[in-house]
């Protein structure tokens, strides 16, 4: 039942959190961003082979620890707390796609590794225009002898650089078909990019007929990535409300102890509408974000609810991110003070599974079904 | 052996609104009579002590007897008695003297006697403690002076909850106390107060010496104050409560005109329509959320949530609908009241009520707790923030200045 947790999920977030804050604290998210790495090692093997934090969803006759989205979205949630950025996301998403891809000998051979956080993988299936486009890729499958060689361009690839495991989508003479592809292929060629968000580096690649492995049916590919991106809204979403929450809680400590005038600044309504504003928005984020979380993957109300959280959790968070830095003032516009971290992370992930009006549109069939006449595009799938 | 398992309070409640509506088959019992009967089996309010209306379990379990009575085609107190059962029925149960609530709650309960609520004034709404209405001991009677507004259904209500100043020479909380009027004493006088939307949902109600025993005042001299929390804490829970349905109330409305209106559709108005929509649908999801973590306990500050979005949201979606309209948002239906109407709504029904709609949800953020006000107890509240620098604090009612 939505909105209910059981005993053993809000242990697991309250260990999660406790891990997080040891091990990757926000401190260390900076450290990090600041010094160009895409993860602190010691806590990636916490979270992975200690804490077994990427086995949650993943069935168990593929080595996983069952669950469902519920327990990944506490997870997320805690991650978006701290800003942990680096190899989680993209590879949480890459043991998505492999697993709706259903491709037996893809998920026996890179499964267990990406369970156990012994390598990582991430999705390329922007293409050269950097959208979500699953239905029309830009990097083309050619055949080449029983096998297929793909070329393109993949823009706006999360972790791109160092994932170990690229998946890519790209045209082939069946339809849009998902390839599995070593990074360190012949062929691959890795372009750093400068990013918003430092906490989530990302690359261009690009394919010079590279060698690849197609994962499920020919033409499937379409289909696995709209899952993966459902998949990502809502885990995204229970990343900025994370986040959000650590903004509340921060920016009321602060208007709680600095004082101006003689009063601490949370006593002017100015400040402290504001503040009030912030947490109405982070509760019915909150609300939005559990209820898509506690969806069934795959049906018509994980869509609904992907489409109004990710809709409303992206604004809301990026607000937040605004107000914090407004109800700190001149420190909060320097480098030193976090602030600019999540207003970083908060505008960048507003639109990392494409911009609010996109959602928005995806809402347009499933809100009002008799104003879609056929052959109508309110939907960009 | 057998073992017979302990009934459950819900299988209580449950078996209970069963075998009065067994007993008092909805269509062919007269409203009063099923009604009353309800009442007499605990159903009223399932909460409240035995013999009062209740069966003394919790308050959630309301909905198993709710939806078994109106689910059997009962007739629906609350919205014919809203101020009644919303807030006169708690309040009276915890306050009153027991002779008293044993005179009140049953014609509350069976809609003979409908009630009002004389709270706000001219001068005192979001502060509400700084009321004027003077309340003087003569005798074994209060003789009752002053202005009462935004008083819903005072026309046709019996009685009303008033809170008067008792002391002017405490500070302002301390010197309230709490009665209850009847409205057909011959100082109080009712009138119909005309809205912006041309409708009168409201009225002004003087009272010239209106009396009112002592046996019916509720908790003791002075401590008004703290029993108009009573019921402020259920108006609140009764406005917050709102739909559960997915796309109802005004988001519904707006819907509903974008599918009768393709003419007036552009991709820009589509997407502030989806916004908004997506905004009302978390709002309604965190009613829902609050619902289930808070259980059978009172929803604490965040309750407040709903009322401040709901507010804001109604607006922004007439203002939305005013926008589709285009040009022909400038005309308005009717400024004359409806014939045969004895109480005028402004519920969405028919042409050009989207005019009256956008007009009457301007009062929705300051209707039952202004959205500043409802920013401030979220704020302190919620969030631990300091409270605003008070000059009335400590100081005799009298003294502070008024306006």
């Amino acid at each position: 039942m939505e909105f209910t947790w059981t005993p053993e999920q809000l242990d697991l977030r309250s260990s999660t959190r406790r891990l997080l804050e040891t091990r990757a604290p926000l401190a260390r998210t900076r450290e990090l961003a600041e010094a160009g790495q895409r993860r602190d090692e010691a806590a990636w093997s916490a979270m992975t082979q200690q804490a077994g934090l990427l086995a949650l969803g993943v069935p168990e006759e593929h080595g996983g620890a069952g669950g469902s989205r519920v327990e990944q979205s506490l997870v997320f949630e805690e991650a978006g707390r701290v800003l942990l950025g680096g190899p989680l996301l993209p590879t949480v998403l890459a043991i998505e796609a492999l697993l709706a891809a259903g491709d037996d000998a893809a998920l026996e051979e890179h499964l267990p590794g990406l369970v156990e956080g012994e390598r990582t993988a991430t999705l390329a299936v922007l293409g050269s225009t950097g959208r979500w486009r699953p239905s029309s890729p830009t990097t083309v499958a050619a055949r080449s002898g029983d096998g297929a060689v793909l070329s393109g361009t993949e823009e706006l690839v999360l972790d791109g650089a160092d994932a170990d495991l690229l998946l890519v989508l790209a045209r082939a003479e069946g339809g849009p078909t998902l390839y599995a592809v070593p990074r360190d292929a012949e062929g691959v060629t890795v372009e750093r990019l400068d990013v918003l968000d430092l906490t989530r580096p990302m690359a261009r690649l690009h394919l010079a007929a590279v060698p690849a492995r197609p994962l499920g049916l020919t033409g499937g590919g379409a289909g696995v990535v709209e899952r993966v991106h459902r998949a990502a809204a809502v885990l995204v979403a229970a990343e900025q409300v994370g986040a959000m929450d650590t903004l509340v809680a921060r920016t009321a400590e602060y208007a709680r102890t600095r004082r101006a005038f003689g009063r601490p600044i949370g006593a002017f309504q100015a400040v402290k509408h504001r503040l009030a504003d912030m947490a109405v928005q982070l509760e019915m984020s909150r609300s939005a974000a559990a209820w898509a979380a506690f969806q069934d993957p795959g049906s018509a109300d994980e869509a609904f609810g992907a489409a109004v959280a990710a809709s409303y959790c992206g604004e809301a968070f990026l607000q937040a991110a605004k107000d914090t830095i407004q109800l700190h003032g001149g420190v909060g516009f320097t480098w030193e003070h976090d602030a600019h971290l999540f207003l970083r992370r908060a505008r960048a992930a507003a639109t990392l599974t494409g911009p609010p009006s996109e959602h928005r549109a995806a809402l347009v069939p499933l809100v009002l079904p008799d104003l879609v006449a056929p052959g109508h595009t309110e939907v960009p799938s | 052996m057998t073992t017979t398992a302990p009934l459950t309070h819900r299988d209580l409640v449950a078996d209970t609104a069963r075998r009065v509506v067994a007993e008092h088959p909805p269509e062919s019992t007269p409203r009063a009579e099923f009604l009353g009967a309800c009442f007499d089996a605990g159903l009223a309010w399932v909460h409240f002590p035995r013999g009062s209306g209740g069966l003394g379990v919790e308050a959630g379990l309301q909905d198993v007897a709710d939806s078994i009575l109106q689910g059997a085609g009962g007739p629906v107190p609350f919205s014919i008695n809203p101020m009644g059962y919303g807030m006169a029925g708690p309040t009276v149960v915890e306050h009153a003297r027991p002779e008293v609530a044993a005179e009140l709650l049953r014609p509350l309960a069976t809609c003979e006697e409908l009630w009002c609520q004389l709270f706000s004034e001219p001068g005192a709404g979001s502060d509400l403690a700084g009321l004027a209405t003077r309340a003087v001991l003569d005798g074994d009677t209060w003789v009752v002076t002053g202005a009462k507004v935004w008083t819903s259904l005072a026309h046709r209500a019996r009685r009303a909850l008033l809170l008067a100043r008792t002391d002017p020479d405490a500070p302002k909380h301390r010197g309230l106390t709490y009665f209850v009027l009847d409205m057909t004493d011959p100082g109080v006088e009712v009138r119909p107060l005309r809205q912006m939307t041309g409708a009168a949902e409201f009225n002004e109600v003087h009272l010239d010496g209106a009396r009112i025993p002592d046996t019916h005042r509720l908790g003791e001299v002075g401590d008004g104050w703290r029993v108009a929390m009573t019921t402020l804490m259920n108006e609140r829970r009764a406005i917050g409560g709102g739909s559960s349905r997915r796309g109802s109330g005004s988001i519904g409305a707006a819907l509903q005109l974008w599918r009768e209106r393709p003419d007036l559709r552009t991709p820009a108005l589509r997407d502030r329509l989806t916004a908004l929509f997506a905004l009302a649908d978390a709002a309604r999801l965190t009613g829902e959320r609050q619902r289930v973590e808070s259980g059978d306990r009172p929803i604490g500050p965040e309750g407040s949530i709903g009322k401040l979005v709901g507010a804001e949201l109604n607006q922004a979606v007439y203002d939305f609908c005013m926008d589709l309209l285009g040009v022909e948002a400038t005309l308005y239906g009717s400024y004359d009241p409806p014939d045969g109407v004895d109480d005028e709504t402004d519920e969405h029904a028919g042409p050009h009520d989207v005019q009256r709609a956008f007009l009457r949800s301007r009062a929705n953020t300051i209707e039952g707790g202004t959205s500043e006000v409802l920013r401030n107890i979220l704020g302190e509240r919620l969030l631990g923030l300091p409270g605003d620098i008070r000059v009335d604090t400590g100081r005799p009612w009298r003294e502070v200045p008024r306006g």
